[in-house]
């Protein structure tokens, strides 16, 4: 018996001379919360449309709960249910009217589409009034929920989130994050895309990176933690960061990586460094930025994240690609 | 069950979209509320002209029927039926100005230059031989009438095309009644059958230098022709409109995204689509029908069946042409502006306000080979002629087969733009 609910076999993509997903091979077991990851422009995108069947691979197979994507699409997409990136809701709606309008596209209508509405109202907090008013109104975390409460609606086994918490708050995504743990909780096999690692960390047991196309690392959180063997990260918020500092970082002995991030929560560019054994360089560090004429704000030292295996492994940061893209 | 299913999911689709009218104010404007201000505002200018109310219409006589002519040798100045045309022309309503110092020719110049100053919109030149040739005074040696023809000169402004043939329709209504009574009454005080019988093949002797006639059962004003023309007009604003942004809108929004990855095929998405166009069109049309006949008293016949099916047939070119653009528009924005580009120019082709008549030739064989055109001359002739389907089917299977084809061609284009997702 397969205990996978997503099996996906060496699928390739092509857009004319562009590659776009190249040989992916994975799969994610029943109940399991699987993190997509990489930056705009790794493949996540095309990967997930061909998972909901808007778009046929060039070769390779996708199964989902068993059935081929390309001989039964309507089996697979009545087993899916997909929250898009962007809020795809109608505005001149309320809650309530969209999703009965969704529900009814999967079939669902009279007092079971009425009862499924107001359990997933319940269910994504939404309070009456609220509900009463068109889409229009809400806020952005009002607007999210809705968004995942209409790929619910006929029950899902597998539940594919696109950046379900982008644009969000620190408050709202919290919230967002108790729903995705309840859904998992509650037996449901999640995918989930993202380019913020803490949001992988945090909720997904499994994940792969993805870069330009094809998967550099599966594993879980801590697997590909631990795989880079590296222990910790120094990160450091100097008044102005050139590539002069950076060099001058990189030469420094025992300092595996060096390089610029952007802290979202403080809003302030850092210069992250990861070494193995942090306390022993700081030191070195301190002089080494002070030697180039620049005043330090603050220094932390912290354990590896994802973000910095994806660097690791890619040699860039995710945050730079976004900015290029 | 699977039939059901697909049912409610086109009904759903259809109540969304149509929600997206109903609730948009703008949108409520451009698909619904623009057409019945065009007509407000055209009907109110041009409406009440034509057949039934001709007292806005300003008509110069200049009567030379007193001028003295020779009738079988003899001199004849007799000017009873000229005179008599002048005041049943007052009579009927029209403003009348009168040219009328028999025998002076500056009369019809000073006519000429009353119509280039805009002070009469048309001249009517009465001949000097009227009376006499319509009470048959051109005998033969035996005494019996002769064939004798009288001209009666028009004279419009050719700087209004729209008041001239407004106006000459009026005349020419009015000419073919005065006529028919006229020579009754002339015809029937000849006392021998076989002379009046004789009259009778003669009689309608006027040629007039417009070859326009009246056509309809009842006197009809310009806005009875107008208000059924306006139905082609509701295909291109509220079908075309609405059909073309439906669509690209969607897309732009990512709910079209979100309605494909549902278990919902992509042409249960299309008939959804379909039915709320055919809705607003529909209702557009009702509105536009209503108006006309409480605001200017429309005056029309009501073949309901054949006008909803006409319309249907119609609207499928419409919603065929506003789903080609709606497919090939990358955005809303770029569908609102291709739209535009082609309803805009398109709506004074197809006889709805102007008619063909007065436009160049390539104009109008470009007018005459739009669907739109067929329904804009079906609806007249249904609603202001009376006449059965059977009467309009070249038209009816103009608009099927056409809009078969843009129908076809739009869910090529649609299954098309299916890849670009």
């Amino acid at each position: 018996m397969n205990l996978n609910d997503v099996e996906v076999n060496s699928i390739t993509k092509r857009f004319e001379d562009t590659v776009a997903v190249d040989n992916v091979s994975m799969s994610v077991a029943r109940g399991e919360l699987f993190g997509l990851l990489g930056p705009n422009g790794a493949g996540k995108s095309t990967l997930t449309k061909m998972l909901c069947g808007m778009i046929n691979p060039t070769s390779g197979k996708i199964e989902v709960g068993g059935f081929n994507i390309q001989d039964k699409p309507m089996k697979v997409k009545e087993l899916l249910g997909v929250v898009p990136q962007d809020i795809v809701l109608y505005d001149y709606m309320n809650a309530r009217e969209n999703l009965a309008f969704f529900g009814r596209l999967y079939g669902l209508s009279g007092g079971k589409l009425r009862n499924r509405i107001e359990e997933l109202l319940k269910f994504t907090q939404l309070d009456e009034k609220a509900v009463r008013r068109h889409i229009s109104t809400y806020s952005g975390g009002m607007k999210r929920r809705v968004n995942i409460a209409a790929a619910l609606l006929h029950d899902p086994q597998v539940i594919l989130l696109d950046e379900p918490t982008a644009g969000l708050d620190p408050k709202n995504k919290l919230a967002l994050w108790e729903i995705i743990r309840t859904l998992h909780n509650g037996g449901k096999t999640i995918m989930l895309t993202t380019h913020m690692m803490d949001e992988a960390e945090e909720l997904c047991n499994q994940v792969a990176i993805m870069d330009k196309g094809k998967i550099i690392a599966l594993g879980s959180p801590r697997q590909l933690i631990k795989k880079v063997k590296m222990e910790n990260t120094i990160t450091v918020v100097p008044d102005k960061i050139t590539p002069k500092l950076i060099e001058t970082v990189k030469k420094i002995s025992g300092v595996k990586k060096s390089y610029r991030a952007y802290d979202e929560n403080e809003k302030v560019e850092t210069l992250k460094i990861i070494t193995k054994k942090a306390e022993d360089i700081l030191p070195d560090v301190v002089s080494a930025i002070l030697s180039v004429e620049t005043k330090i704000l603050s220094v932390e030292l912290s354990r590896v994240t994802l973000e910095d295996v994806f660097i690791l492994l890619t040699g860039r940061s995710l945050r730079e690609e976004e900015r290029q893209v | 069950m699977k039939l059901k299913r697909t049912i409610h999911q086109v009904f759903a689709i259809a109540k969304t979209d149509f929600l997206g009218i109903a609730r948009n104010k703008t949108a409520i404007f451009f698909t619904l509320l623009f057409p019945l201000f065009f007509l407000i505002i055209i009907g109110f200018t041009f409406g009440t002209q034509g057949t039934g109310e001709t007292s806005r219409i300003r008509v110069g006589t200049v009567n030379r029927d007193g001028i003295t002519i020779n009738v079988n040798g003899t001199a004849s100045q007799n000017s009873t039926i000229g005179d008599a045309f002048v005041q049943a022309l007052k009579d009927a309503n029209f403003t009348v100005y009168e040219y009328d110092e028999y025998g002076d020719k500056d009369s019809e110049g000073t006519a000429a230059y009353d119509i280039s100053r805009g002070e009469i919109k048309v001249s009517v030149v009465i001949p000097a031989n009227f009376t006499e040739a319509l009470s048959f005074q051109f005998t033969d040696s035996l005494g019996m009438p002769i064939p004798t023809k009288t001209l009666l000169d028009l004279y419009t402004d050719p700087s209004d095309p729209t008041g001239s043939i407004i106006a000459q329709q009026s005349i020419l209504g009015f000419v073919s009644r005065f006529i028919e009574y006229y020579q009754g009454i002339v015809i029937s005080q000849i006392p021998d059958a076989q002379m009046r019988d004789y009259a009778i093949v003669l009689a309608d002797p006027i040629t007039v230098s417009t070859s326009e006639a009246d056509v309809s059962e009842r006197p009809l004003r310009w806005i009875d022709y107008m208000v059924p023309g306006t139905l082609g007009l509701v295909l291109l604003w509220s079908g075309l409109n609405h059909a073309s942004v439906a669509i690209a809108d969607e897309r732009t929004k990512g709910t079209f995204q979100r309605m494909i990855i549902a278990p919902v095929s992509p042409a249960t998405v299309l008939a959804g689509k379909f039915i709320s166009c055919l809705a607003i069109v529909y209702l557009s049309g009702v509105i536009m029908l209503a108006s006309g006949i409480l605001l200017f008293q429309v005056n029309l016949y009501w073949n309901i069946p054949a006008i909803v099916m006409s319309i249907f047939l119609g609207a499928l070119s419409a919603i065929g042409l506003g789903l080609i653009i709606s497919s090939l528009a990358r955005n809303v924005e770029a569908a609102n502006s291709i739209t535009v580009l082609v309803s805009v120019p398109l709506q004074f082709f197809i006889g709805a306000f102007f008619p063909l008549s007065i436009m160049p030739e390539p104009a109008q064989v470009f007018g005459e080979a739009l669907p739109f055109t067929k329904l804009v001359n079906t609806m007249q002739n249904i609603m202001t002629k009376n006449l059965p389907f059977e009467a309009v089917m070249p038209e009816v299977i103009y608009m099927t087969i056409s809009g078969l084809i843009l129908f076809n061609i739009g869910v090529i284009a649609y299954r098309l733009s299916l890849k670009r997702l």
